[in-house]
């Protein structure tokens, strides 16, 4: 039996201990950051090949029960955002240690804190109570403070991360209040007793619970950077290192939403309809809100920054939807936070690989005419892109394919019609960068862009063909796995959530 | 698994086209390559045309699983309409190929010309409306690649222009098959995006179905385009490489059409035939004002591109005219104008390459120069003009048929304007090439052997299927009767 769980706990439990033998390794001179990226990846490799020995299977197990008195769940669930948290830590260090060595601001300690922030992730998306999950969102939440404002000398980078530390700590006392008042009415904190007390008394009974819960949406809003708590995100994702925004954008938010949607839907199952008319209209706001942003920017980073406001937008939708497609709509979070993840990270990644060198602006100007310089990498930048406007044989497609008609199904067909023109307007400032890249004669600024060798291309090459895959799927090669089989993996994920 | 032909067909040329981008070839191994794959999926096609079976039902059908959970299936198929179109894109790509020989274009532009026909011949014939959604924007990219690197002017909006202004179009379609497919899903408690599904659903209210068929319509009438959705069209046929003019002229504005026999007919019969008054009023108000603005151009591209929407606008309204004559008619029109259509803009591709861009004031005399082109370019004008013996006269024959059976001052109107509306091209035909002038022309040349193939070829069809109209309307017949006395209810018109 105890041999048995720690197979559950061993991804989480090989983090950790990177992070610590990462932060005991990081002083020594000897240990340059490239040796040191090679550590880190060997634990976040350990702990992918863990996590992903229970693939395939509907399971849900809380390992060492007694000991950790259920506060820990593994399930199908949880196995699934594991993996795209840690694969999202594994490309971090692969596509971020040409920039960090680049940078002589950065040293060793970046790939601990990196370990921290994603060992809270998966804290935060393996547990099953409260307290546990506030702690988990600190401990991701205060790796990343750190992480922005590395590089000391840098005004920008302290500014986005003081704003993003005081208005984190305003999201996380919401957070603990919320936890008190659902601890008031319910008498635990452990998700599953919550779910058993909400089933069994009536909705009037229960204004504490109602008025916790909602105050816990509010920091899982504020996480997400969705309307009115948008504005720490701007700051935060240009002030941070590129391959920082990088991670913060992409996996972050997968944690976060693998959180909510675990405590949305086990626990606030019956409750869910209270939410949908607030999220309805944050979800609107949000999209009108990024869409607008991201179009005047020149900066390529707040570009992205802005356009990911515009993609917890489409989240939400789905999100709303969970009311009355509880399944397909969680189905479809699930895959579109996939597609997200893989484009979002590609564009970053992509961006800080180029902006390694020399630390450019990257702004839009700086890509003029830059197919003719990198044809490779320009095209790998244009499918990262395409995926993100959701143009068909993109992973992007399916994903808001998925969402779109999810909207529709359950009634919100008013969402759906927003999301497209949010698409819409997303194509313009996506395509202006497809369009300097590739109608500009060649400029003169060969030497500066890093060649296309190595790792991070390699990897950034591996997401793009995935994209691409992910789009089109298994219509010719039948036996290989395509978009059928990541909507099974996602509905098992779906279902394990309901066997503790 | 074997691969069918339909298959063959459409994924030839993208394999060819990455094959070729991946490979460090050159211009011209490409540019022959690229040619000969278009020959080999016109003879792939040419076996479809003798094989095809006079029905109205969908042959050499494929049916693949592709996303099962929402039952979006890799579904394909030929009926008579969607045949005579497949004949016409690859007969018509490797005739232009041979024009586009001499251009001085890098290797991309071939294999985006490869990627547009993939993209153009896929959405053509997916009976998934999610499969063909997907060609549908697919087919965008290339256009957007060729546009803007290898256009003129200001192409860097205008490739943005008429970007974002057909994904508009297709996001509002989108919608529309989403919001389908649920109410098919509603009604039968399965997915399905299947054509022949989703004309079952039965429980769309009148409102509902006039918004959705509202919803294709707009991304069917941006990419014709049907007045007032033409404002990308000047820009952009003035702004792009004589390739991209061509596709986009000859073969994309026909998917326009297409799609609405192909998809809103039987998915909206009701409204097809409510609203049918009102578009071939546009259709005959298109014809006549993008006539008479074809009249004002200075230049020659724009002049056939007005012609061309004008053009459009006539099989427009031959498709609503709601009996067999002008269906047949706007079919054949199809045909009849995108090859006319297509070679003027080739013929006038060569003359830009000789001599640059100029006015028409600034040519003349080139009859004396260039023989050939002289006799090219007038055939093609007797057949955009309508000349008995031309595959155009059938056709403008048969649609203005079918508009006095519409309505009798609407024939009368459309049989005036057609007439009036083709004659400036004799004006033009004058001015340009005909009579000489001051200007100096010495730079043209005639057309060349491999031009002479493609355009003559092009000749030979057209008086073909102006001579013997029927061995292409039989063809198609079964199907437009189909059309109209299974679908639309309205008898085949007496």
């Amino acid at each position: 039996m105890k041999y048995d769980d720690i197979i559950y706990l061993l991804p989480l439990l090989s983090i950790g201990v990177g992070a610590i033998v990462l932060m005991l390794l990081s002083p020594i001179k000897k240990f340059s950051i490239d040796k040191l990226s090679w550590v880190a990846l060997f634990f976040l490799i350990v702990s992918f090949a863990t996590n992903a020995l229970n693939f395939g299977m509907v399971y849900s197990i809380a390992p060492y029960a007694h000991l950790f008195s259920y506060m820990l769940v593994s399930d199908t669930f949880s196995g699934y955002f594991n993996s795209i948290i840690i694969a999202g830590g594994i490309v971090t260090v692969l596509v971020g240690t040409h920039y960090f060595d680049k940078s002589n601001m950065l040293r060793g300690e970046v790939f601990s804190l990196l370990l921290f922030a994603v060992f809270g992730m998966l804290l935060l998306v393996q547990s099953n109570e409260l307290f546990t999950s506030f702690i988990a969102l600190e401990i991701a939440s205060i790796s990343l403070y750190v992480l922005i404002g590395f590089q000391k000398n840098n005004v920008r980078r302290i500014e986005g991360s003081f704003r993003y530390l005081i208005l984190g700590s305003m999201a996380s006392i919401m957070f603990l209040l919320g936890v008190t008042l659902i601890y008031a009415g319910t008498k635990s904190t452990n998700i599953l007793n919550i779910a058993s007390y909400l089933s069994s008394h009536k909705t009037e009974d229960m204004t504490l619970t109602i008025v916790g819960g909602t105050l816990i949406l509010i920091t899982f809003l504020f996480k997400i950077a969705a309307f009115p708590f948008q504005n720490w995100s701007m700051d935060a994702y240009e002030g941070a290192p590129l391959p920082i925004t990088a991670f913060m954008a992409s996996t972050f938010k997968v944690a976060i939403f693998g959180f909510i949607l675990r405590f949305v839907l086990v626990d606030f199952h019956e409750l869910k309809n209270i939410w949908s008319d607030i999220l309805f209209y944050v979800a609107i706001l949000t999209m009108i809100y990024g869409s607008f942003l991201a179009i005047f920017q020149t900066s390529l980073k707040r570009m992205l920054a802005a356009s990911s406001i515009v993609h917890t937008g489409y989240l939400l939708i789905a999100f709303v939807s969970i009311g009355s497609i509880g399944e397909s709509a969680a189905t479809s979070i699930i895959f579109y936070l996939i597609a997200y993840f893989l484009s979002s990270m590609g564009a970053f990644g992509m961006l800080s690989y180029i902006a390694s060198s020399d630390h450019l602006r990257v702004t839009y100007e700086d890509f003029r005419g830059f197919s003719h310089v990198r044809p490779y990498m320009a095209a790998m930048m244009s499918i990262f892109l395409l995926s993100l406007a959701g143009i068909p044989s993109t992973i992007g497609f399916i994903g808001k394919f998925y969402i779109f008609i999810g909207a529709i199904e359950s009634g919100y067909t008013i969402l759906a019609i927003v999301g497209i023109l949010a698409t819409f307007v997303s194509v313009y400032y996506y395509f202006k960068l497809i369009a300097l890249m590739y109608f500009y004669p060649s400029p003169e600024m060969k030497g500066k862009i890093p060649p296309l060798r190595g790792i991070p291309p390699l990897v950034i090459g591996i997401m793009a063909i995935l994209i691409i895959w992910g789009g089109i799927g298994n219509t010719l090669v039948s036996y290989f796995p395509g978009i059928d089989f990541l909507i099974d993996t996602a509905k098992f994920a779906y279902q394990s959530l309901f066997m503790g | 698994m074997g691969i069918g032909l339909l298959t063959l067909i459409i994924f030839l040329p993208l394999v060819v086209s990455f094959v070729l981008l991946i490979l460090p070839v050159g211009m011209k191994v490409t540019r022959n390559v690229a040619f000969a794959t278009t020959v080999v999926v016109f003879l792939l096609s040419l076996s479809i045309f003798f094989r095809f079976r006079l029905t109205d039902y969908m042959q050499f059908r494929e049916f693949h699983p592709w996303i099962t959970t929402y039952g979006i299936y890799y579904s394909l198929g030929v009926d008579g309409f969607s045949m005579i179109i497949l004949m016409l894109i690859t007969t018509l790509i490797p005739l232009g190929y041979l024009f586009l020989w001499k251009t001085k274009k890098a290797k991309g532009y071939w294999a985006s010309m490869l990627l547009i026909q993939t993209g153009v011949t896929g959405a053509l014939l997916s009976l998934d409306m999610i499969l063909f959604y997907f060609f549908w924007e697919s087919m965008l990219l290339p256009v957007f690649m060729i546009i803007g690197i290898y256009g003129t002017g200001n192409r860097i909006f205008s490739t943005l222009k008429i970007t974002i202004y057909t994904i508009m179009g297709s996001l509002f379609m989108l919608v529309s098959i989403l919001y389908l497919g649920v109410a098919f899903y509603n009604e039968f408690g399965v997915w399905s995006f299947q054509l022949s599904d989703l004309v079952q659903i039965t429980t769309l209210t009148n409102l509902q179905r006039t918004l959705l068929f509202f919803g294709f319509m707009i991304a069917f009438a941006i990419k014709i385009p049907i007045f007032p959705f033409h404002t990308w069209l000047m820009q952009t046929y003035s702004n792009s490489p004589t390739g991209g003019v061509f596709i986009l002229s000859s073969i994309m504005a026909k998917l326009g059409i297409y799609g609405i026999v192909r998809f809103v007919l039987p998915l909206f019969p009701h409204q097809y035939v409510e609203f049918a008054p009102y578009f071939v009023g546009l259709g005959v108000f298109g014809l006549l004002y993008f006539g008479i603005a074809a009249l004002m151009q200075q230049n020659i591209k724009k002049m056939f591109a007005y012609s061309s929407a004008s053009h459009l606008s006539f099989i427009t309204a031959g498709i609503f005219s709601l009996n067999i004559y002008g269906m047949t008619g706007a079919a054949f029109l199809i045909v009849a104008h995108a090859m006319a259509t297509g070679g003027l803009f080739l013929l006038n591709g060569t003359i830009e390459h000789d001599l640059g861009i100029r006015s028409i004031s600034g040519l003349g005399g080139i009859a004396k120069k260039a023989p050939f082109l002289t006799l090219a370019f007038a055939l093609m004008l007797l057949c955009i003009v309508g000349l008995p013996g031309t595959n155009g006269f059938v056709s403008e024959l048969l649609i203005v048929f079918g508009l006095f059976q519409f309505n009798h001052y609407v024939g009368v109107i459309s049989a005036l304007t057609v007439l009036v509306a083709a004659s400036f091209m004799f004006w033009l035909f004058q001015r340009a090439i005909l009579v000489g002038t001051d200007n100096d022309v010495s730079k043209m040349k005639d057309l060349d052997i491999k031009e002479m193939v493609g355009i003559f070829s092009l000749a030979v069809v057209i008086f073909a299927m102006g001579i013997y109209p029927h061995w292409f309307l039989y063809k198609i017949e079964p199907t437009i009767t189909h059309y109209l006395v299974d679908i639309l209810k309205v008898g085949v018109g007496s």
